[in-house]
């Protein structure tokens, strides 16, 4: 039962965040100068009274808080509107176009974990030599990179000069892999550091000291005992970053031509679409709070410690 | 607050210092010094960038168009004809004073909200921090982007911009850190002498809560740097005479293949700073950690 | 143990994610495996042809859109009543025959009696009515294509393949707008059943049926096996050779041009100056350019306001701006610089403005002194202590490098003392249309007519909302642009814009910049594409070779 009301709270608590972000996101935009009305109709033909019906027809003559409470009430139906610009169901448009968001995110998490741990690792145990140096260089160029940089210099190289992978598209998986190599190089250079100085941090500890002079050979105290501890920063690194991580596709897809909502979004606050920004930030925050969520599990799945005192955060 | 964090810098740089030299030329203790020297560099670039740049970054060779580098161009022309070596050291002017105020107003900000949350906690820090958990399910260059075409492309609105979307993370930080001193025994102990709050929190918690913000602010100096340059290559950076590094690298982009020194320059500018405030910020991590300096 | 446990199911959890990501994308995988096997075949016959577009079209209805990169789609799906031909003549396309009344405001039209839309709808007199009586509906939400169909009022069914078009006035220009693109004929079945989808649902006559379209990713058109009506500009008049035509959609130039080295896509279209040299020296493509028609891209003064309102200081910037130098610099000789408000080949253009002004530092100085501004202490001009500013409005994001024309201007014109303040923004059209907050302002058109130069340069309509570009006018410009809509004699017409383009450039009410080539790599693999009147890419002629 308290497991329950917790699981509910933190619902509860999550449900506030996404209400307020979206508050927050349509102030934003409403402040923003410009009119979608003007882009719809054209310049040289529109009259004011075509304009002032186009206005009214939108609902946007009304003031900020009765605009907000109408998307709300419908959106709280499953209806999230259409887009002002082309007229599409803003439902569609993103479910048509999260998939290839996703799949783009969670394999640069991979690639970030994979690299990022198997390098952090490296670097302590390597600790103060040419190697550790190289990996934490490497590390720090990831997150030093623009990632537009990165990624026409992969494309460049990988697709224009090698040829080995597809330049752009979302419609394989070799396409997408250097997209994520970029946006996960970033996530990579983060993990390295938290994870080298954790497992510095854990080697130098009495437990480790013990082991080793039990005798356990020094790859079981290195994967057995070291590394879960140092997989928590790594965990927590994501947590963070998976907002980072969700924006960073607005540069990467725009960069390898990939469908995805990031595109969509940038678009959509270009040209003022509210239904659609407020779409994409619903969609974006609802993913961010599962991620976080998997997070917490994860943390008890890497440490039974943690599991005990779950919820203390 | 600002002025605590600065006193103890100022208390803590020297010390730093002497480790340093003491420790002689390792690899690590290597690459402190050349980061030292790059941001030394990159900071009087941006401070006089006269001294330094050969020539008036805005001056377009109309016969020098896209030079490979060489002695009189050493980072070559880019397609206006203006040399790309003055235009990264005046480009570096705004990229800082970017990188800086925003860092600056971000945790300024930030960190004052989580410390009030943190040490006042009950209503306060249910109300705070429900505002950052709003601004962090909204991913950060999203609400900049956003925040940027709402303000306009200005170099102010653009720091504004990129702080704004650095505040949760300050935040939560120094909320972190508020809590587990205000746990400690001598905060109880000062509490029972009849300390006022005033004087705990500025005395006894903020002096022992501040490297962690330390810490992050060296590093989202970088990423407010990156978050320009993103801003700029969506269309929606500071557009000046003199553009940053952000701007340049977003021009040269698309002159990879016809002249790789454009985006190249600018794009190792970044890295070089970022690569060597993170090395700094590596070595303030390692010395503000308590557990690895226990002698405060 | 209990640790092993622990590690197992991390393991497990890492390995299901593992399996989600390869599941989903291996799906995607199979179905572009099948579409590739579907486009075998043997040259000319077969293929599928990839072609890369710089940006996204708005919709594929032609009447709703706005841009020309949605016409360069759905040109492949629409055919229009006639066609100009590369001398400007109208020639018959859908319409076989057609007749204009003595008072020039009404036209009948014999059409083809063997078309018919994808949809199997028949093409007819009744299909031709729908279609403009669409645009001319509010409803529909028409953009330029209302612009171009105007002065139409009505239109007649007289017989099941005869059409009468009724004009409020009569129009000199209106064959030539029938043959654009955005008064293509829509298939009124599918118009009525998709409405406000029709757009993503487009059905015409033209040579390719639509598919799919993916939004961001890719236009997809199949070839129309019944098509035989081809208008003159192509060989073939039957169904096209190509069994699809897929267009993708990639903004990034870099990744663009990538995808043409690197054999992904066949053929790319705006090609960047800097890397046409390199292309243009590779056998292994080739590189195909067309200047296209209208109004080329033009800096346009504010004049509403001082001192943009005196023509001695708008002329002093005209002869300060070295448009040689940027488009020498900026297009590195791939783009032609333009001089007047209208672009070579179109119908009245007057190539005796070529070369006929001259950049003039010292008489722009003289021009500015004379009007008062004094150099100030930091090298700009002061006149009652007020700066000479130039307030430089552009639109994001960087099109044609256009924001970097303003970049040399603003060197420019610090020669002669003036302060260029530069605005780049993504909201340009409430700047320019609806606030006027600018004093110099970049634009160009697409148009197969000079009377495109009315809707820019003649006083407003009262009717009209929006601002108009130039915010001043003239009346013997007025009444040039009046008779030129209204004038059946081209010969006449060609005088009557030639004047009209003098008065312009004298009154120095722009700067014309460059004439915009529509420029596309294609792989020595592909041939066959060909360019309408206004640059259009045409493939009713093109294949691909294996």
């Amino acid at each position: 039962m308290a497991l329950f009301n917790k699981a509910f709270a933190r619902l509860l608590n999550a449900a506030l965040s996404i209400l307020g972000s979206l508050v927050l996101v349509f102030f934003i935009i409403y402040m923003m100068p410009g009119d979608p009305v003007l882009s719809m109709l054209d310049p040289s033909t529109a009259t004011p009274e075509a304009i002032e019906n186009m206005r009214i027809q939108l609902g946007l003559d009304r003031p900020f808080y009765a605009q907000f409470a109408d998307y709300f009430t419908n959106m709280v139906q499953g209806d999230f509107g259409q887009s002002l610009i082309t007229s599409e169901p803003v439902l569609d448009k993103i479910l048509l176009h999260l998939p290839a968001t996703l799949a783009l995110t969670l394999a640069s998490v991979i690639f970030s974990i994979v690299i990022g741990v198997a390098f952090g690792v490296l670097s302590a145990v390597y600790r103060n030599r040419w190697l550790d140096s190289a990996v934490r260089i490497i590390g720090l160029f990831g997150i030093s990179m623009p990632t537009f940089w990165s990624g026409i210099l992969l494309i460049l190289i990988f697709s224009v000069q090698l040829n080995w992978l597809p330049v752009m598209g979302s419609d394989s998986l070799a396409a997408l892999v250097l997209p994520s190599l970029a946006l996960g190089f970033v996530g990579a250079g983060f993990i390295i550091r938290m994870v080298r100085s954790s497992m510095v941090e854990v080697l130098d500890e009495q437990f480790i000291l013990t082991l080793r002079a039990k005798g356990l050979s020094e790859r079981l105290i290195m994967y057995r005992h070291a590394l879960r501890n140092a997989l928590i920063p790594a965990v927590t690194v994501i947590g963070l970053h998976i907002g980072e991580l969700l924006a960073g596709t607005v540069v990467i897809e725009t960069v390898f031509s990939r469908q995805g909502i990031g595109r969509i979004v940038a678009d959509a606050i270009m040209s003022k679409d509210m239904p659609v920004i407020q779409g994409v930030i619903f969609f974006s925050a609802i993913v961010y709070v599962i991620i976080n969520l998997l997070v917490d599990l994860s943390y008890s799945v890497i440490d039974p410690r943690i599991r005990k005192s779950a919820g203390t955060r | 607050m600002k002025d605590i964090t600065s006193e103890r810098s100022a208390v803590r740089l020297p010390k730093w210092r002497g480790t340093k030299i003491k420790g002689g030329l390792s690899a690590s203790n290597l690459s402190v010094l050349i980061a030292g020297f790059v941001l030394v560099f990159i900071t009087v670039c941006a401070i006089v960038p006269s001294w330094i740049a050969p020539y008036a970054p805005t001056f377009m060779f109309s016969d020098e168009i896209l030079v490979a580098p060489s002695l009189a161009h050493l980072f070559g022309t880019d397609y206006f004809g203006r040399d790309v070596f003055s235009l990264v050291v005046h480009g570096s002017r705004d990229s800082m004073i970017i990188g800086v105020s925003a860092v600056l107003i971000g945790a300024v900000a930030g960190g004052g909200i989580g410390a009030l949350a943190g040490y006042i906690g009950g209503i306060i820090d249910a109300i705070f921090m429900r505002v950052i958990e709003i601004l962090m399910t909204i991913p950060g260059v999203l609400l900049a982007l956003a925040i940027a075409a709402a303000l306009g492309p200005s170099l102010k609105n653009i720091v504004l911009a990129i702080a704004i979307s650095s505040i949760p993370g300050y935040a939560r930080i120094m909320r972190g850190q508020m809590i587990s001193i205000k746990k400690r025994p001598y905060v109880a102990a000062s509490r029972s002498i009849g300390a006022s709050n005033a004087r705990i929190l500025f005395w006894h918690i903020l002096p022992n809560a501040w490297s962690p913000i330390l810490v992050m602010a060296t590093i989202g100096l970088g990423s407010a740097i990156l978050t320009g340059a993103g801003l700029s290559f969506l269309g929606l950076g500071v557009i000046k005479e003199v553009p940053d590094w952000g701007a340049l690298l977003s021009q040269g982009r698309n002159y990879l293949t016809a002249g790789w020194w454009m985006a190249t320059f600018p794009g190792l500018a970044i890295t070089a700073f970022v690569l060597s405030i993170n090395i700094a910020g590596d070595k303030v991590q390692d010395f503000a950690n308590p557990k690895t300096s226990k002698g405060r | 143990m209990k640790k092993i446990i622990g590690g197992t199911k991390f393991l497990f959890i890492l390995i299901s994610l593992l399996l989600i990501v390869s599941g989903c994308s291996q799906s995607a995988a199979k179905d572009s495996q099948a579409s590739a096997s579907q486009s075998g075949g043997n040259p000319p016959a077969g293929g599928d042809l990839t072609y890369a577009l710089a940006t996204s079209p708005d919709t594929l209805d032609p009447h709703r859109s706005s841009l020309a990169v949605s016409v360069r789609a759905f040109r492949t799906i629409y055919d229009s009543l006639v066609v100009q031909d590369e001398n400007n003549e109208i020639q018959p396309w859908l319409a076989t025959e057609w007749v204009v009344s003595e008072d020039g405001k009404s036209y009948t039209f014999k059409l083809r009696e063997d078309v018919k839309f994808h949809d199997g709808t028949p093409f007819n007199a009744e299909a031709v009515k729908y279609s403009f009586d669409r645009i001319i509906d509010p409803k529909t939400k028409a953009l330029n294509s209302v612009a171009l169909l105007a002065p139409y009022e009505s239109a007649e069914v007289l017989d099941d393949h005869t059409v009468k078009l009724n004009l409020k006035s009569p129009s000199a220009s209106f064959l030539s707008n029938l043959s654009q693109a955005m008064l293509g004929i829509v298939s009124p079945t599918a118009a009525e059943k998709y409405g406000e989808q029709f757009g993503k649902n487009p059905v015409g006559t033209g040579p390719f049926e639509f598919v799919s379209w993916t939004e961001n990713a890719e236009i997809k058109v199949e070839k129309n096996t019944d098509y035989n009506w081809a208008p003159s500009y192509v060989k073939n008049e039957g169904a096209p050779y190509l069994d699809t035509l897929t267009f993708k959609i990639i903004p990034e130039e870099a990744t663009r041009i990538g995808s043409v080295q690197s054999g992904q896509v066949l053929a790319a279209e705006t090609v960047p100056p800097q890397n046409i040299a390199a292309l243009e020296k590779d056998p292994n493509y080739n590189l195909l350019k067309v200047n296209t028609l209208g109004l080329p891209y033009t800096l346009f003064f504010n004049q509403r306001e001082e001192p943009w309102s005196d023509v001695n200081v708008r002329k002093a910037v005209l002869q300060a701006v070295d448009v040689d130098a940027i488009v020498k610099t900026l297009y590195m000789g791939t783009y032609d610089r333009a001089w007047s408000p209208l672009t070579p080949g179109i119908l009245g253009y007057d190539k005796s403005l070529e070369n006929s002004w001259k950049v003039d530092v010292a008489a722009a100085n003289k021009l500015l002194d004379e009007a008062g501004y004094k150099v100030g202490a930091d090298g700009i001009r002061e006149k009652n202590g007020e700066k000479l500013t130039l307030n430089y409005v552009d639109s994001s994001p960087n099109r044609e490098k256009r924001n970097d024309i303003a970049v040399i201007v603003q060197q420019q014109l610090k020669k002669v003392g003036i302060a260029v303040e530069v605005n780049i923004t993504p909201d340009f059209r409430s700047v320019i249309y609806e606030n006027s907050d600018y004093d110099l302002y970049g634009n160009s058109m697409m148009n197969s007519d000079p009377n495109a130069l009315r809707g820019i340069y003649h006083t407003p309509e009262e009717t009209q909302v929006l601002e108009s570009l130039v915010g001043g006018y003239d009346d013997r410009l007025d009444e040039l642009l009046e008779q030129g809509t209204v004038e059946a004699d081209p010969a006449k017409r060609e005088e009557i814009y030639k004047e009209a383009q003098h008065i312009i450039i004298e009154q120095a009410m722009i700067i014309p910049i460059y004439v915009f080539p529509y420029t596309v790599a294609a792989s020595n693999k592909v041939d066959g594409i060909v360019f309408d009147a206004l640059g259009y890419p045409l493939f009713n002629d093109a294949t691909v070779s294996q």
